[in-house]
């Protein structure tokens, strides 16, 4: 079973500086949402960051991960990000989140 | 049809637009595709869409040939941009009606 402590220890294998939120979308433990802060994200572009982390989780896609979903911002982005997340079986609405924290983890 | 990689490349070779997608534009099976269709639509430019549940050869044979491991898949003058979320932000950012605008011209 997938967790969202897993997926973000994950995603802090592959961006030890970043800033990690992963949201189980269902409660089904295999639709997720991940915002991810980063400042090395800077210049990049948007398929490139989500190849970082997409090529590390493409063993467990699509089982047992059947969707995921990645923001990623760099801290600037990240100011101004919305706090809605699309969910692909809302019909059309979003779900909304408890927004990631601003800062960068620095641990 | 066979998914070959000669056969991919040639169908976006082909079309300005291509959105790899689980069923049709108007009758999508997955909320990420139906999103990408709506940007798809919300451009206002043809686009080809492929429906990958039309065949189970088809998922396996479009992410290894793309190394790209999601559906859906947009793109744009034979260039993958990403899937309904990258598609999503650059509709509403521009790059994606720039992009496509630029390859048009050359």
């Amino acid at each position: 079973m997938v967790t969202t402590e897993w997926l973000e220890d994950e995603v802090r294998s592959v961006l030890p500086n970043c800033t990690v939120e992963a949201i189980d979308l269902h409660g089904t433990q295999d639709h997720f949402h991940i915002r991810i802060i980063e400042s090395s994200f800077e210049g990049m572009r948007p398929l490139q960051r989500q190849k970082l982390l997409l090529n590390h989780f493409k063993p467990y896609i699509p089982h047992p991960i059947h969707a995921i979903d990645l923001k990623c911002m760099t801290p600037e982005q990240a100011q101004t990000a919305g706090d809605t997340v699309f969910d692909p079986h809302g019909g059309g609405t979003g779900i909304h989140i408890k927004r990631i924290q601003k800062h960068q983890n620095k641990e | 049809m066979e998914w070959t990689p000669e056969e991919l490349q040639a169908i976006v070779d082909e079309h300005a637009l291509v959105l790899f997608m689980k069923g049709e534009p108007n009758a999508a099976q997955c909320g990420f595709s139906n999103r990408a269709a709506q940007v798809m639509q919300a451009l206002g430019e043809p686009f080809a869409s492929v429906n990958i549940l039309s065949d189970p050869r088809a998922i396996p044979s479009v992410c290894a040939w793309s190394d790209f491991p999601t559906m859906p898949q947009v793109y744009v003058h034979g260039e993958l941009i990403g899937g309904s979320d990258i598609a999503l932000d650059m509709l509403n950012d521009g790059s994606l009606r720039e992009m496509f605008d630029a390859g048009r011209q050359a």
